[in-house]
């Protein structure tokens, strides 16, 4: 395994969303355990930025980022995807 | 200090020293008080969400006076997209409490002050913006809850304020002082009005020269001397004195409104917005208004949760496959997000006032909040519909743990194996507080009446509807020529 990657973890609002994006985000973490470190999006040695949507609207404001690494996720299926990613990378 | 955490938010309504009555006596502890403190545990979930990753996005917003972040509902709207989330944080809010949570209604104050005050200094070559942004600062700074108080009791109906009998029907200045002025009158139906920290006051209606002294704008701390609340009643709401819980439908949070007394108050002149300028008090009006009809976004939140309720209602006592339940539900859901169409569009077609504050679409505002007039009314039709009869005919949580009766209810009030006849009497109890039980003061009548009674939507769609071009439209068509 490489290096563990700090992933700066940030939400839309969550004001109508089609699943609980907080047990999904407990999920990747599990899943990646030893991968991955969440932390504030705003954290030193963020090497990626993963925005999690309720919805595909896809309305949080990431214009602070600009730049940066982002995936984002917007239903439960990207999730593995993102897993996958990063189970590859690490 | 810039966002309180909802223990903070608590702690600081303590050391305010609030004039509070409830059943013909003075309430001592405010916060604690039984038939009250639901209400603060709605408020706080606006600090306490403010502070949560998930949801922070829509729950804060950078200052355009300090460039700190700060909770929303104390934020002036800079964009659309500020406008838009306004309204999602309405829904969130709505479906976490199940209810009012009184905050809106100070946020929309303090967004139609900050165009109303720099208009009329653009005109009057006053420094009403100037004492607003100060005040506005103060309020961001130290994450107050506001109460935007505008309905006044208006006495005859048929007068204007210089020609009622009593002239403290309307809130009007009593004094000038060198220092500030002293005002009497009374606010109504203010919401969340003891959960706040300050009272901002403004004019009921559009007036004339005549009513120059009834125009008038400010802010109060809420326990300045001379305010007195005296509560309002809702349905059902002794229930929270019984202790319990299932009677009460909705175990964590409320509402309340109160009637607010002012008996001479002083109002320092830093503290004053408007003052006898009568010209801008219809400005004023419309564009709180148009803001807080917006608000009524909340009610979609709690109209997710009353669908959530009658679809687990139809599902524990079996009939969640029979198609008319199911159309039901979809016809529930249809009147729901029509109403969530209305405040995301108002948003959206949002413009800039001079004073560089966002305002919402007037007109699709006072559609949106006309539709919320009646599609809760609707939702809870079908809702009990769906719920059965014994969401009223259930006897109580205290006769569910007697031994003496408890064996009856449990046998003869389950209705599926695998569900608990308390699960079943919990999610009933939740349906009756929405649709007529304390919940249904803020999801039904205060739908109806709050933000302007549906009357005063007509009129404004009358006002800002362009017929002149629906008309030459049609005109055109058909080949009339003028």
């Amino acid at each position: 395994m490489g290096e563990m990657v700090k992933v700066g973890l940030k939400y839309c609002g969550g004001c109508n969303p089609e699943y609980d994006r907080v047990a999904l985000v407990r999920h990747i973490e599990e899943s990646l355990q030893g991968r991955v470190a969440f932390v504030t999006p705003e954290s030193e040695g963020v090497g990626l930025i993963l925005a999690v949507e309720g919805c595909s609207t896809t309305c949080a404001d990431l214009s602070a980022f600009q730049g940066m690494d982002i995936r984002v996720i917007t239903n439960i299926d990207g999730a593995e995807g993102f897993i996958k990613e990063i189970r590859k990378r690490v | 200090m810039t966002m309180m955490s909802a223990e903070q938010y608590e702690k600081s309504l303590r050391r305010l020293n609030l004039v509070v009555y409830m059943f013909g006596k003075r309430v001592e502890n405010v916060v604690d008080d039984p038939i009250i403190r639901p209400s603060m545990n709605a408020v706080a979930k606006t600090y306490e969400l403010a502070h949560r990753p998930e949801h922070e996005d829509i729950m804060t917003a950078t200052s355009h006076i300090t460039g700190t972040i700060i909770n929303r509902f104390t934020h002036i709207h800079q964009s659309i997209e500020d406008l838009v989330k306004k309204s999602k944080m309405g829904r969130l809010l709505g479906r976490e409490t199940g209810c009012c949570f009184q905050r809106c209604v100070g946020m929309d104050a303090l967004n139609a002050l900050s165009i109303v005050t720099f208009d009329i200094d653009a005109k009057h070559g006053t420094e009403y913006y100037k004492r607003f942004v100060k005040y506005l600062a103060y309020v961001q700074e130290n994450d107050f809850t506001v109460d935007g108080a505008m309905t006044d009791p208006k006495g005859d109906r048929s007068l204007p304020p210089h020609k009622q009998p009593d002239p403290d029907q309307f809130m009007h200045v009593v004094e000038e002082k060198k220092d500030g002025i002293v005002v009497r009158g009374a606010k109504a139906h203010q919401t969340g009005a003891v959960n706040s920290h300050e009272i901002i006051i403004m004019p009921t209606l559009a007036m004339r020269e005549e009513d120059k002294d009834y125009a008038i704008s400010f802010a109060l701390p809420s326990d300045a001397e001379g305010i007195t609340y005296i509560m309002g009643r809702q349905s059902c709401d002794t229930r929270k004195l019984e202790g319990g819980m299932m009677d009460q439908g909705n175990l964590l949070f409320g509402g309340h409104e109160a009637l607010v007394v002012f008996d001479d108050v002083f109002v320092p002149w830093d503290r004053v917005f408007m003052f006898k300028e009568y010209e801008f008090s219809r400005q004023l009006v419309e564009q709180f208004a148009a803001y807080h009809r917006q608000s009524y976004a909340c009610k979609v939140g709690v109209g997710d949760v009353l669908i959530g309720a009658a679809q687990t209602a139809a599902e524990y006592n079996g009939v969640e496959r029979a198609s008319h339940i199911k159309d039901k539900i979809v016809e529930m859901n249809h009147l729901n997000e029509t109403l969530y169409c209305g405040c995301i569009a108002c948003a959206s077609e949002g413009h800039k006032e001079p004073s560089g504050t966002y305002c919402v679409n007037i007109l699709l505002a006072n559609v949106h909040k006309h539709n919320v007039t009646r599609f809760p009314y609707e939702i809870s039709r079908l809702a009990q519909d769906i719920a059965g009869g014994l969401m009223v005919t259930l006897p109580s949580e205290k006769d569910l743990q007697a031994p003496e009766t408890a064996t009856w209810l449990k046998k003869y009030f389950e209705a599926h194996h695998d569900i608990p006849t308390e699960h079943r009497m919990h999610i009933l109890r939740l349906i009756e507080n929405l649709t007529l039980g304390t919940a249904a003061t803020n999801y039904l009548t205060e739908s109806m009446h709050g933000a302007g009674s549906p009357q005063a939507q007509r009129i404004m769609i009358s006002r800002r509807i362009n017929m002149h071009e629906k008309q030459r439209a049609a005109k055109k068509l058909c080949g009339i020529e003028e």
